[in-house]
């Protein structure tokens, strides 16, 4: 038997997604669920081995940097505020409700009786000292998300206060992602400059074991999880990281390994030919683009950013480039994700003819060179190649210069050198946050540095709205800004890919490629 | 022996000079490449600011010499410092991955010697015969197979279909040594296809040159059976070239071992160093360096003095 799912259900069933209206205890809605929920009772017992790409940056959570950091974050930590792996819908979890008490304030109320792995009180002091070192510490990340907060105080021994500068809608999501994983402060003070990027203490699922850098990391289950005794129903997990694709598939298919995660689309056209291997390619927020640097050269011109968006056949570089398993898209968003408009996906029909009509319109007639920043790994080239090809049928000419992905944020983003650069990118765990890294004047993607008039409003519009239905239309809204201005190229959402065996359950790898472990089981029979 | 002596501390003297020059050379090249590592540390949704936070941080806003010289004082203490990415102690990492990549290369070099060399004595004492041409054809073909098809190619039959070994991964030989040998059979099969073409190759070479030499014809003459002359004279002669094939080939293997271990996912320094290289990881890539460097100026001087035991000209001239 084999499955590929492209699962697009992803609207909130309920209007919570801001508000902290989620009063309901977290314990109901943390039981088993997702796309491949089965009707067979869950069995606890057995070590889930999973194989993946990526060696984590760090197992603190404000010191790591990269998305492939999270296959193992949230077993480690539980974070404040939970979300739905499909929507994104905001959950209680260590905070069992928070509220706004003004636009520029959140009030948190915590889970009573919740402990660490180190047996130490998870309470309001534990998130004060989280939220601050998030702020202080010098290696901290998160800091830029946590910019806007002013004051942060424990207004009971489970209650906390966060005050804010300026209204922020995103805040809650924010606390479901990095800065919101709750680490024990025992274990921040006990370690040598508080650094315990080795040394992961939280209050998630599964405790630490071992982590053998970019082989193995080992975890085992967290016997006092405050949502157990019956969760989580593994008794450990042991994620090897394999950074070849090819080599991590085969772990699965050798027997060697339960799920292989963040694979390809040719891994995942592999496995579909093996009965007993169930292949999954889910919606997700990462997709391709390419920045453009808009404040000079030709794309500082709006009509050569639309010639260049209506010269690309996104359908025929999804099928080719994604084998059918992503979504061509003209937005930022999945199209039935909560914050994509109707009328944003398909904006740019293919329509060479308009193109070369907007090109001759913006004084080049004969056509335009554009200084091309692309990644040099097969892949990315492939991408650039047949990109560069549609384009140049209108008479846009790709001058490539292939980059490795961190020179690239130095040359393109820092130096500012050539007109746009080819990426993946996303994965932002709220709609504003995607706007504000890419576009804004300060986001490092964003290389002229610059906001088109009217951008600010309606960005800011979308941050201090609270209401869902009146924060969804400012995000359309926004959404079509981008859209009409062709601030990026964007060319289709990708999918998140993963291979594993029938005797894997209720596992989903999530919108976010976040998963969360606490509901996975193993078919031992 | 006295001469030996000499030339194994004439070598350890010149260790330290070596391993300063290959570690600079190392430092200078991976500073050279493009990139920036404080971009990479910064993370995916970083500002510039963060950026150049994080550049005066780690100190990589420091110039060359200063970055180098800080590198060299702490190590000449025997502080390799810590990886930047993953924060683990480069000593450590490197004593977790160095056991699976020396198994891997001692491995394939038995492998290759216990091929090789009979090939290549087979194909000397049959000159010309159709089994000489086939055996040099082989050998043709091993030198040509890249390591990481073969491994692919192996994994395919040997593990996927027919089960027999372990598609990925390893298995430390301090744990489990029995283990240790089954993960490693087929990534030193991959590995070990090279040496024994290249051992093939040199052995009857080497081999043709010294049976057709004067004093074995004399010794042909005196009437010394074919088979002592082979044993006792040919291949004595000859035992030198082995050596230092083998001793190349050890040096080479560890170059090899960096695809082959991606493709079966063996934990090693070969996937370690190119990461780090690929990341600007510099204490990494300078730790396992060193080491490297180490290693393989011993082995070259455990070849010499094999060498210098079995003739003790080599000692003088050395």
């Amino acid at each position: 038997m084999h499955k590929v799912i492209f699962d697009t259900s992803l609207r909130p069933t309920r209007r919570s997604i801001l508000m902290g209206a989620a009063a309901a205890a977290g314990a109901g809605m943390m039981l088993p669920g997702g796309a491949f929920a089965q009707e067979a009772t869950p069995q606890r017992g057995g070590t889930l081995r999973v194989s993946m790409p990526y060696n984590p940056a760090s197992l603190d959570p404000i010191t790591g940097r990269n998305l492939p950091d999270f296959n193992t974050l949230y077993a480690l930590y539980d974070a404040l505020i939970g979300f739905d792996d499909e929507t994104l819908e905001l959950q209680p979890m260590l905070a069992k409700s928070w509220d706004w008490a003004d636009p520029s304030t959140l009030v948190l109320d915590l889970q009573d009786g919740v402990m660490f792995h180190d047996d130490t009180p998870f309470n309001a002091e534990a998130v004060v000292f989280n939220l601050r070192r998030g702020l202080d510490y010098a290696r901290s990340n998160v800091k830029s998300d946590l910019a806007g907060v002013q004051e942060i105080e424990a207004t009971g021994p489970l209650q906390v206060t966060i005050r804010l500068e300026a209204p922020n809608a995103a805040l809650p999501a924010i606390l479901s992602n990095r800065a919101g994983c709750m680490v024990s402060p025992a274990s921040v003070q006990a370690a040598e400059d508080g650094n315990i990027d080795r040394a992961p203490v939280g209050a998630g699922p599964f405790r630490f074991i071992e982590w053998r850098d970019n082989d193995l990391i080992r975890l085992e289950r967290n016997e006092s999880y405050w949502q157990g005794p019956e969760l989580p129903y593994l008794d450990g997990l042991e994620l090897r990281i394999i950074n070849e694709l090819n080599t991590a598939a085969r772990t699965v298919t050798s027997g060697q390994a339960d799920v292989a995660l963040q694979l390809a689309a040719q891994q995942i056209m592999v496995a579909r030919r093996s009965d007993n291997i169930i292949a999954t390619a889910t919606t997700s927020m990462t997709y391709y683009t390419a920045f453009f640097n808009y404040a000079r050269g030709p794309l500082a011109d709006l009509k050569v950013r639309q010639a260049m968006n209506y010269a690309l056949n996104r359908a025929d570089l999804q099928q080719v480039l994604l084998m059918g398993l992503g979504e061509a898209t003209c937005s930022v968003f999945p199209r039935e994700f909560w914050a994509s408009g109707p009328d944003a996906a398909d904006y740019y029909p293919y329509d060479p003819e308009r193109a070369r009509a907007l090109l001759a319109e913006a004084g080049y007639p004969d056509g335009v060179e554009i200084a091309t920043l692309s990644w040099p790994d097969q892949a990315a080239m492939q991408r650039t190649e047949i990109i560069g090809n549609q384009l140049a049928q209108v008479g846009i000419r790709l001058n490539v210069t292939p980059v490795q992905p961190a020179q690239a944020i130095q040359v393109f983003m820092i130096d500012q050198q050539g007109d746009m650069l080819l990426s993946p990118t996303g994965g932002n765990p709220d709609p504003s946050l995607a706007f504000d890294r890419q576009f804004s004047a300060t986001a490092l993607r964003n290389a002229g540095k610059i906001e088109l008039d009217g951008y600010r409003e309606l960005l800011e519009a979308t941050m201090s709205t609270y209401d869902f239905d009146e924060r969804q239309q400012k995000l359309f809204e926004l959404e079509m800004f981008v859209v009409e201005n062709a601030l990026h190229l964007p060319q289709y959402m990708s999918a998140g890919m993963s291979i594993q065996t029938p005797q894997v359950k209720d596992f989903t790898f999530g919108i976010l490629a976040a998963p969360r472990f606490h509901t996975v089981w193993l078919d031992q029979a | 022996m006295h001469g030996v002596g000499k030339m194994v501390l004439r070598r350890l003297a010149q260790l330290i000079p070596v391993m300063i020059i290959a570690t600079f050379v190392v430092f200078a090249l991976v500073f050279l490449m493009p990139g920036d590592p404080a971009v990479t540390l910064a993370g995916e949704f970083a500002t510039e600011a963060r950026i150049n936070e994080i550049r005066a941080l780690y100190g990589f806003d420091q110039p060359f010499w200063v970055q180098y010289g800080h590198w060299l004082w702490n190590a000449l203490h025997f502080d390799l410092g810590r990886s930047l990415f993953s924060n683990e102690e480069v000593s450590r990492l490197i004593s977790m991955r160095l056991p699976h990549t020396l198994l891997l290369v001692f491995y394939a070099l038995f492998l290759g010697a216990i091929t090789g060399i009979p090939l290549g004595i087979l194909a000397a004492t049959r000159q010309g015969t159709r089994l000489d041409k086939a055996i040099t054809s082989l050998a043709s073909l091993g030198v040509a197979v890249p390591n990481f098809w073969l491994g692919i190619i192996l994994v395919s039959a040997l593990a996927l279909d027919w089960r027999l070994f372990p598609a990925t991964g390893a298995v430390s030989i301090f744990e489990d040594p029995l283990g240790a040998i089954y993960y490693a059979t087929l990534p030193a099969l991959a590995l070990s296809t090279n040496v024994t073409a290249v051992l093939t190759r040199q052995v009857r070479s080497a081999l043709l040159e010294v049976l057709s030499s004067q004093f074995i014809r004399t010794l042909r003459a005196k009437g010394l059976r074919p088979a002592a002359v082979l044993w006792r004279h040919g291949l004595r002669n000859v035992a030198a070239t082995m050596l230092t094939i083998a001793g190349l080939q050890f040096n080479l293997l560890f170059s090899s071992a960096v695809i082959v271990e991606s493709v079966f996912a063996v934990p090693g320094v070969g996937s370690l160093i190119s990461y780090s290289a690929l990341n600007k990881d510099f204490p990494v890539v300078q730790g396992v360096a060193l080491v490297l460097v180490v290693l393989v100026i011993f082995v070259n001087l455990l070849v010499d003095v094999l060498n210098s035991i079995l003739d003790p000209r080599v000692a003088a001239s050395t």
